[in-house]
């Protein structure tokens, strides 16, 4: 039996994420955050790379690191005319979570502009980044998060619980990545104790 | 002669039951489907304590349902999304071809929702000109073929690799290798632009959420975020059912919906989305429909019978546990919507006619309700179609003879011992299937000279203490009175044994095969007759025992479900218990005799023994006679369904031991020499089909 308690959380969700296909990445801040997504940039060899809501001390050294590789950044604001193809020339597409959920390895990610959407949503690798100390211990403890954010944004908003990468079981029940969206799905999680 | 429609039925069976290959694959699909969710509730803290709160949510948001409507309504207009309630599926497509035309849009991307496809939009849409994709590749798969679902949760699922890589070679023009792999670079690359080129995003929703006029929407693709975000104008089509009160509420239908399909939690992607969100800076608003679809649940709503239909979070659990599906598959068990729920829901919205023409698949083991995490009481509402569909389909003549089981039974005691000699007798057999339509296959219990209710009373009277230790009211039923009064002496016996006094009281058998067969009316009369019968002694603080499984289903579980407006239905049921879990109830703790050390038994528990424990008692008897027993089972019914399995044919025998065989290779792999089952009916199937001696536990006294 699993039971998350507020001393395990940040392992539990670790665990679950990998659970369904996800890679964790516990760092103690956001320079060990920009650096653990470097290294991933650096290992995909990406040409493009797109991001979306994130902490601006992430952005910057993530932007930099890009700039250095000749690698194609792109950043808010995205015009309107230009979506979605500008972000479908993207290999790496990351966004910053509001929450996360410990119980099921879920990042959530809150936008009042599509654009993050699909910044998480089309690339084959998606990186999402989270406080460690948003991290709820069970998906009925959302309950709250979801309303409020809700309620902050009475014109539109969006959340977007997400587990893992895309995945699908239709053929022959063989479980597989990527069928739409991200193959790959990392979650950067900052503080709350750990650092990798 | 068998009517058109059985003839049709039955010829779908049998090409089923000579598929194996598919049969192979949605075996496996199911099985996995069952095992991962068994998996998952034994990790969860609270288990399946999920279900009863589902029911409860959707009870009362059901029973308020026009408020919550409206609350929806306000709270999603408040947000610039337009609601439109449609009142049938013309209606819901009438708005969306509007909406299309009024726009000059071309192309409409769909992520996968039943509730589209109950009102068959996509032909609709195609025929005005849209280009119409399916992006979830199950859905995709069976677009491009003009199929329907196979399985709710998996609709390709009767389609290998090979069809697939055969599909996608047509669809793209180029040859796609039968590799899984490359097959999805091949979705990929061929939706890719059809999503980037949305006009229309359209989905389905999990969740109308009244108190924020939110929808939430769930996919493990990931195809539901990308329509619904790119698309110029987003349009939800939602079954009215689905809207819940609160985000806690939609957050258990969350949970509980992955859950009981594949032991998932959540499912990868869930999008909550409150109104809609532009695209990129300085971009237009961008349109947002929300069409919330009645196609008759309002009236169902009204229906006592099949109200609860609307319960349904689509889960697909119950097709995964359904054992006629299993064999058959969704194209012959369903319409629109496949598998158990596909029965209630089909007669509602597509017609009577057409849920009758599979209705008679269920052989009412009572295995969907069980795995429903809204405790959807499928069987007596499928019980309900078959009532109303006789009216203008009467039942057969077997089934007709098999309902009125019990003045057959006892002729078969008056004419004993020739009774018995014509049963095993091949020609009279011969003659006999042809004449009433049971199988000359199967071995047939003989009938006793003596019934059960003649030996009782002739018994020297048993001496009872002034304070026996409980009062006995028995419950024999058929089987225990006309063929085998000998297993209900032992177990009067067994009672006494511990110090019970023990009366026979006037009683009708169970009635269950009207249930199963659908003449809910003549159940509801033997419950009555039956609760009349037996509630005097309840009052007198008689507890009521029965050897057959199913009729102690009835007693606890049948009578008080269909005479919901009968206290004393429910004070039997109260008092109601199976032997073997009433035994080992009173049993003293002194040791027992070890008559059985050194037995290997494998156990058999029947449909209707499940939700009474398992059959626990019984196991727990034995051993504590020194046996080693093991449960085994293939995770669904054995087939024989009661009456269902003496049937000649493709619906009846046949299916039952389709249905049969992964339980009975169960038995001979296990290397068990004896079964033991409480079933009379069970266990003519299970010698059959396993060709091991097969007994009662009793019979082990
Ligand atoms: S009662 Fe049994 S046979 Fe009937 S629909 Fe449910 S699972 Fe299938
Ligand atoms: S009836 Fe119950 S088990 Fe079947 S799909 Fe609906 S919710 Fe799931």
């Amino acid at each position: 039996m699993n039971t998350t308690t507020p001393e395990t959380a940040i392992d539990d969700f670790a665990r679950n994420l990998k659970a369904v296909s996800g890679h964790p990445h516990l760092v103690a801040d956001h320079v060990a955050a920009a650096e653990a997504i470097c290294r991933i940039i650096a290992d995909a060899a990406p040409r493009c790379v797109a991001v979306a809501q994130i902490p601006a001390a992430i952005l910057a050294r993530v932007e930099a690191h890009c700039a250095e590789h000749q690698i194609e950044f792109l950043k808010e604001p995205y015009p309107a005319g230009d979506l979605p193809g500008l972000i479908d020339r993207a290999e790496i597409g990351i966004t910053g979570a509001a929450f996360a959920i410990a119980e099921t390895g879920t990042l959530a990610e809150v936008c009042t502009n599509d654009a993050v959407r699909i910044v998480s949503g089309l690339p084959r690798t998606h990186i999402g980044i989270v406080d460690g100390n948003q991290m709820l211990l069970q998906l009925l403890d959302a309950a709250p998060r979801i309303r409020e954010a809700i309620q902050e944004h009475p014109k539109g908003v969006t959340l977007s619980f997400i587990s893992g990468p895309s995945r699908t079981g239709d053929i022959e029940m063989v479980l597989t990545l990527g069928v739409h969206g991200p193959e790959t799905m990392h979650a950067v999680v900052i503080g709350g104790g750990h650092g990798e | 002669m068998a009517s058109e429609r059985k003839a049709k039925l039955e010829a779908a069976i049998t090409e089923a039951i000579d598929n194996p290959k598919q049969r192979n694959a949605l075996y496996y699909c199911m099985k996995r489907g069952r095992d991962k969710r068994t998996e998952r509730l034994d990790t969860m803290p609270t288990g399946a304590a999920f279900r009863p709160e589902v029911k409860a949510i959707k009870e009362k948001c059901i029973a308020n349902q026009d408020a919550l409507l409206a609350q929806f309504t306000a709270n999603a207009e408040a947000r610039g999304t337009k609601v439109f309630i449609a009142r049938d599926g013309a209606d819901a497509i009438r708005h969306t071809l509007a909406i299309a035309e009024e726009h000059g849009y071309k192309t409409v991307s769909k992520s996968k929702s039943l509730t589209t496809e109950e009102i068959e939009i996509n032909y609709d849409m195609t025929d005005a000109g849209l280009q119409v994709v399916e992006t979830d590749l199950g859905e995709l798969i069976i677009q491009l073929v003009d199929e329907k679902p196979y399985h709710l949760v998996f609709p390709s699922v009767h389609k290998m690799r090979d069809d697939v890589a055969e599909i996608f070679s047509k669809a793209t023009g180029k040859e796609v290798p039968p590799d899984i792999d490359e097959i999805m670079r091949v979705v990929r690359s061929y939706l890719r632009p059809i999503f980037l080129n949305t006009d229309i995003g359209m989905t389905g929703a999990n969740v109308g959420i009244a108190e924020t006029g939110t929808i939430v929407i769930e996919t493990n693709e990931g195809n539901a975020r990308l329509v619904s975000s790119i698309g110029k104008c987003h349009i939800c089509i939602v079954g009215m059912e689905k809207i819940v009160e609160t985000v806690d509420e939609a957050l258990m239908m969350v949970l509980a919906h992955p859950v009981s399909a594949v032991g998932q939690m959540p499912t990868t992607y869930v999008t909550w989305m409150s109104g809609r969100s532009p695209l990129g800076e300085g971009g237009e608003n961008r349109a947002s429909h929300i069409i919330v679809l009645d196609n008759g649940r309002t009236r169902m709503r009204e229906d006592p019978l099949m109200k609860e239909a609307l319960h349904c979070i689509r889960c697909g659990a119950c097709m995964n546990i359904c054992p006629t599906y299993g064999v058959v598959g969704g194209h012959t068990f369903g319409h629109i919507y496949p598998g158990p729920i596909g029965i209630p829901w089909t007669a509602e919205v597509h017609g009577l006619e057409t849920a009758g023409d599979f209705a008679e698949l269920c052989i009412s083991c009572g295995l969907c309700k069980e795995i429903c995490p809204a405790q959807i009481d499928m069987p007596t509402m499928i019980s309900e179609v078959k009532r109303r569909d006789a009216v203008k389909h009467p039942p057969d003549f077997t089934t007709r003879l098999l309902m009125a089981a019990e003045p057959m039974a006892k002729l078969g005691c008056a004419g004993a011992p020739l009774s018995n000699w014509s049963l095993r007798n091949p020609a009279f057999r011969w003659l006999m299937e042809k004449a009433t339509g049971i199988d000359r296959r199967r071995e047939l219990p003989p009938f006793a000279r003596k019934t059960l209710v003649k030996r009782f009373n002739a018994r020297t009277p048993k001496k009872t203490t002034d304070t026996p230790k409980r009062r006995v009211a028995f419950f024999y039923d058929l089987y225990a009175n006309y063929n085998a009064p000998e297993l209900g002496l032992k177990a009067i016996e067994a009672l006494e044994a511990q110090g019970c006094e023990v009366v026979l009281p006037p009683q009708r058998a169970c009635g269950y095969p009207y249930i199963g067969y659908g003449a809910l009316d003549k159940a509801q009369d033997v419950a009555i007759e039956n609760v009349q019968h037996l509630a005097p002694y309840v009052a007198e603080g008689y507890d009521i025992v029965a050897t057959e499984p199913t009729a102690a289903y009835c007693l606890k579980v049948s009578y008080p479900k269909i005479l919901p407006r009968n206290p004393r239905a429910k004070q039997v049921a109260g008092r109601s218990f199976e032997l073997f879990e009433y035994l080992m109830e009173i049993a003293d703790d002194a040791p027992k005799p070890q008559d059985l050390a050194g037995r290997r038994f494998g156990f058999h528990c029947s449909c209707h023994q499940r939700p009474l424990g398992f059959g626990d008692g019984a196991m727990d008897w034995l051993r504590r006679r020194g046996a080693q027993v093991e449960f085994i089972e293939s995770g669904t019914c054995c087939g024989m369904a009661g009456t269902f399995g003496l049937k000649h044919g493709p619906l009846g025998y046949d299916l039952a031991n389709a249905v049969g065989e992964p339980l009975f290779d169960a038995f001979k792999k296990s290397g068990v020499d004896t079964i033991v089952t409480e079933s009379s009916v069970c266990s003519i199937h299970l010698k059959e089909g396993t060709g091991l001696e097969v007994v009662h536990p009793l019979g082990l006294l």
